[in-house]
């Protein structure tokens, strides 16, 4: 049942049914495919059932924390906001902190589709995009009261 | 591009005509002897065995450190230089 043992035919179709690309199995090949077959080999005895699920749960606790991470630097900015009462940098500040904002959401958006492609959890991301909308609500109206207020 | 060496340029830019097997990129000396021994004596014998392997550069980086025990550098740069020399000529 060695692999040196076996026809070049033979060796030609066991790499095509392990899906490894292969050329013409001459003198020089042959030796090379041969252990790329040992490894197929040996990798598909050894492969357990897939870790998909857990994969997907790790994705979804990093959305988690990039959402609680920009909500608290948004806090934390609009407090500095109105303690230095600088009213001529808060509009370029709130544009760029709107950016921000934005890439932010957005690659949270990206990350929780690729994890979540069943439904099941439809309602899970429907209360992420709210958690997302809200602070940028609060975010608009603190500047709209801040340029109440200039005025 | 990144850094290619000089040796690399000088191989891919032009026809590899009768240029022994040091002409490669990633092969020295030492390789070149080991090369030989197993009778690849030119560098187209060994771009030979590179379209033998269907010019997948995988392939034949596994191949050059399976038959003449080079490490990954040595044959990943003599597998690119084969390729755009390919690309180029072939």
């Amino acid at each position: 049942m060695s692999l040196s043992e076996k026809s070049d035919e033979e060796l030609g179709s066991l790499l095509s049914h392990y899906g490894i690309k292969h050329g013409p199995i001459v003198d020089s090949t042959r030796h090379l495919y041969e252990r790329k077959l040992e490894k197929a080999m040996k990798q598909a005895s050894v492969k357990t059932s897939s870790d998909k699920t857990y994969y997907r749960e790790e994705e979804e606790e990093v959305t988690y924390i990039t959402y609680q991470s920009a909500a608290t630097r948004k806090r934390s900015a609009n407090m500095v906001k109105r303690s230095t009462e600088q009213h001529g940098v808060e509009g370029p500040d709130a544009d760029t902190e709107a950016a921000v904002q934005v890439t932010y959401s957005s690659t949270n958006h990206t990350s929780v589709r690729s994890g979540e492609p069943t439904g099941d959890k439809s309602t899970g991301s429907l209360w992420k995009m709210i958690l997302v909308l809200l602070p940028l609500a609060v975010l608009s109206a603190v500047c709209y009261y801040a340029y109440a207020y200039i005025v | 591009m990144s850094t290619t060496s000089q040796k690399h340029r000088d191989f891919v830019g032009e026809p590899m005509a009768d240029k022994p097997v040091t002409a490669l990129s990633g092969i020295g000396e030492t390789l070149g002897k080991k090369l030989e021994e197993n009778g690849f004596d030119k560098a187209y014998v060994v771009l030979g065995q590179f379209l033998l392997l269907r010019k997948d550069t995988e392939m034949f980086t596994d191949w050059l450190k399976d038959s003449i025990g080079a490490n990954s550098r040595q044959a990943s740069s003599c597998a690119q230089c084969l390729k755009e020399w390919c690309d180029a000529f072939l």
